[in-house]
């Protein structure tokens, strides 16, 4: 047992920060919320170069076969700097076809996602937004060779950019043994596909979009058909544990730079950060990003040892969710009237922040999931202890 | 990073487990917190003897002085056990990290082996009737006289001294130097003459008290020094450099299972409490805004563990703490204040019920609790005194 990350974890973690720190400053997230696409090509290419996509993809497909929590880290790194690129959603995807996929997939996605040469999004939120089977819509009806696609999917992230879309929907009704959902990889420019744009807190990319008749190939099935829920649990699991990461670096920049501010600010004839109404605030925001941190890390690492880690996961994006969101409004708070302005950058964490605690499973479904568990596990509960599988 | 203990310490912890539950009884515990370490009955002196000779007891402390260069996890995992039923075993108890650290030869060959045996026991002299918080303000005095130092002064809170064997005194021996320069630690023996030990029961002090019933104590005490003549070796650590050797105790007191299990463990009990139990037709465990606070309360007690774990980290590598330790003892005791007062909120009118009374639930603990949950964020560093250390120390913040 050694909590900390080890040499090599830390190694990885240093290069990232290295290198973004260097090629992606903060004006870089302020451009990219007025560009079309949402994301710089040229750093794309440069982070496909260090080999981040792959990182934790199959050997056999182009990938490094590195466990999640690596992907992990670097996520850290990426809220750090809050960069702007579609990595989330691509890695989303990706770790899904690599997972559940059939070989032909593999073999026709994964290595153009390590090249960086293709980048994916997925949909499974509706107009009802529930993590859960019942609020899918979306129908995909057989038809000859095929099926059609009609229904409504929101909050899918970066389908502006995205060459091909994971999306959840329904095959049949649910019943006892099974939820009746299928997943489907499909591209991005199909007829009857109708993209609205959202607009956002974190000017991100984000975008409902209707399928209209929209016709795809038998081929584009991710796993068995009608058995799509616990794939999409594992890949929601998966893409939580990962947001979590990036809201824990995001938050952590956030807060260093608040204590900095805090540090230098005069006022009272002294540095702000020499009253203890405003040590005390700096010592909790620091506090819960170690917690929220943690818990991001043993989720991560559970995953990667093959540990049930639903229970898990949902610890951590809860505890993200009120805790990074607490510490961002403590830093804003910090900085008093500067906080609000828009030329000054705290704002640029402090929307993305309280956008992604929206995102993957609010704080009641996270901890709606965790008291379930307490509940049903059979036998006494214990601090510590896994918890078994939740489907 | 590594969240597991290997299989070699998680049979450990089952054997420790089988141990509990095949020789620890209920009248063991009772006798354990009535007798004290003094007067322990002879059922008591069996269950220690068991257990050492498990080798279960001071497993990371050196063998010259009683241990047995053993790892600190094998040594916190018996402790943790242990502790979840009330008994402090394994490890060595407050002060003996300053002793190992500042003691001189004589002294860690006489103390060491005396505190993990838990033949010794220190009950700490810091606090005083004008200073608890600003520790470095206590008058009390210490004069050298030749080979002596006279003791005059008196001590609060000295919560073991009415069964343990000596005071861990905190004494000032250069009043003419800034505060913190003046202070020396004495290792003084609780029954020489002059020193006077009187009860203070605290609002926790209900005779029916269950065991298990922690936070604080039901009874401490205030200690009266007059006179008291003590041969120089009992300084520990040079003379004037108290302040700097009892912070290193302190700081390692902070942490560990002893400190963590009395912030989670009424989370655990409230959990398997709502799991088996109903009140005539109302049922917590359905009720969505139990489940909750229940699921918060959980994720928050992680952290509590999580934060432990660090703990171990990085003594297992060989590090210090910065902050980690403050970090520790802010966040766990206030979270086990949320749990006490949550559980309050759980229980509804049931959760003022003592042990003894008609209908109270699981003897009355988380009443008793609710008592005094607010006392670990007080003793020990107030959670005030642990932020600013997290501020000044981790973040580097300027003082004041």
């Amino acid at each position: 047992m050694d909590v900390l990350p080890g040499e090599e974890e830390q190694m990885v973690k240093n290069l990232a920060r290295e290198f973004l720190e260097a090629e992606c400053p903060p004006s870089l997230a302020r451009e990219m919320e007025k560009d079309n696409l949402g994301y710089p090509p040229e750093l794309w290419k440069k982070i496909s170069d260090l080999g981040w996509f792959g990182m934790s993809l199959p050997e056999t497909y182009g990938g490094q076969g590195l466990p999640l929590s690596y992907l992990g880290l670097i996520s850290e790194e990426l809220g750090r700097v809050i960069a702007p690129v579609p990595f989330h959603s691509t890695m989303v995807a990706a770790l899904t076809i690599a997972a559940d996929g059939t070989d032909q997939q593999k073999q026709s996605i994964l290595p153009h996602i390590s090249s960086g040469d293709m980048i994916l999004t997925w949909a499974f939120q509706e107009l009802n937004p529930k993590l859960n089977p019942e609020s899918i819509r979306t129908t995909a009806t057989e038809t000859d060779g095929g099926y059609v696609l009609n229904g409504t999917k929101m909050f899918v992230d970066n389908y502006v950019a995205a060459d091909k879309i994971l999306i959840t929907c329904r095959t049949s009704p649910a019943t006892e043994i099974s939820s009746g959902l299928s997943m489907f990889i499909i591209d991005t420019n199909l007829s009857g596909m109708v993209e609205t744009p959202l607009v956002t807190i974190a000017k991100d990319k984000q975008s409902k979009v209707t399928f209209e008749g929209v016709k795809i190939s038998k081929d584009d099935l991710i796993g068995e058909l009608d058995q799509g829920w616990d794939i999409a649990v594992d890949m929601l699991d998966r893409g939580t544990a990962l947001l979590c990461a990036q809201m824990v670096g995001a938050a952590r920049k956030d807060i260093e730079i608040g204590i900095e501010y805090a540090k230098n600010r005069v006022a009272f004839g002294r540095p702000i950060g020499a009253f203890q109404s405003v040590q005390h605030m700096c010592a909790d925001m620091t506090i819960w990003v170690d917690g929220a941190q943690m818990l991001t890390y043993e989720a991560l690492w559970k995953m990667d040892e093959g540990i049930p880690a639903s229970v898990d996961v949902s610890q951590a994006k809860a505890f993200c969710n009120d805790k990074c969101q607490a510490a961002v409004r403590s830093s804003q708070v910090l900085h008093g009237g500067m906080g609000f302005m828009m030329e000054f950058d705290l704002h640029l964490w402090y929307r993305r922040v309280c956008a992604w605690t929206m995102r993957l499973g609010t704080s009641f479904e996270h901890r709606a999931r965790v008291s379930k568990a307490l509940i049903e596990e059979p036998g006494r509960v214990r601090l510590g202890m896994n918890f078994s599988a939740v489907k | 990073m590594d969240f597991a203990y290997t299989l070699e310490q998680e049979a450990l912890r089952s054997e420790v487990r089988q141990f509990i539950s095949d020789n620890v009884t209920p009248e063991i515990i009772h006798e354990i917190e009535e007798s004290g370490i003094r007067n322990r009955g002879p059922e008591t002196r069996d269950l220690y003897k068991k257990i050492g000779d498990k080798g279960w007891i001071g497993i990371s402390w050196p063998k010259e002085y009683g241990g047995q260069d053993g790892s600190r996890i094998d040594q916190y995992i018996i402790e943790e056990e242990f502790a979840r039923i009330g008994i402090t075993v394994g490890g060595a108890g407050s002060g003996a990290p300053a002793i190992l650290a500042a003691g001189t030869e004589e002294q860690k060959k006489y103390f060491l082996p005396g505190l993990i045996k838990g033949e010794i026991v220190f009950a700490l002299g810091f606090t005083e009737p004008q200073g608890g918080a600003d520790l470095a303000s206590l008058q009390c005095r210490a004069v050298r006289d030749g080979d002596d130092f006279v003791i005059n002064g008196q001590k609060m809170y000295t919560t073991a001294a009415h069964y343990g064997t000596h005071v861990y005194l905190m004494a000032r021996t250069d009043p003419e130097a800034p505060k913190h320069k003046g202070i020396s630690i004495f290792l003084v023996p609780i029954d020489l003459p002059g020193i006077t030990v009187r009860p203070l029961w605290t609002i926790q002090n209900e005779p029916t008290a269950p065991p298990r019933t922690t936070y604080g104590d039901r009874r401490t005490n205030e200690t009266f020094f007059e006179n008291v003549r003590i041969p120089a070796s009992c300084m520990l650590g040079e003379e004037n450099m108290g302040w700097y050797v009892g912070a290193m105790g302190l700081n390692l007191d902070r942490v560990g299972a002893s400190r963590y299990l009395l912030s989670v463990q009424r989370d655990e009990d409230i959990v398997n409490w709502v799991k088996e139990n109903d009140m005539d037709g109302y049922s917590p465990a359905e009720d969505p805004d139990v489940r909750d606070r229940l699921a918060e309360l959980w994720i928050e007690a992680q952290v509590c563990r999580l934060m432990t774990m660090r703990s171990m980290s990085l003594v297992e590598r060989g590090g210090t703490f910065t902050y980690e330790g403050s970090a520790e003892k802010v966040w766990s005791p206030e979270h086990g204040v949320r749990t006490t007062e949550t559980i309050a909120q759980i229980l509804g009118p049931y959760g003022q019920l003592l042990n003894g009374s008609e209908a109270a639930i699981e003897d009355g603990i988380f009443a008793h609790n609710l008592l005094g949950a607010f006392q670990s964020g007080i003793n020990h560093g107030s959670v005030q005194v642990m932020r600013d250390q997290v501020a000044r120390r981790g973040l580097g913040m300027p003082r004041g």
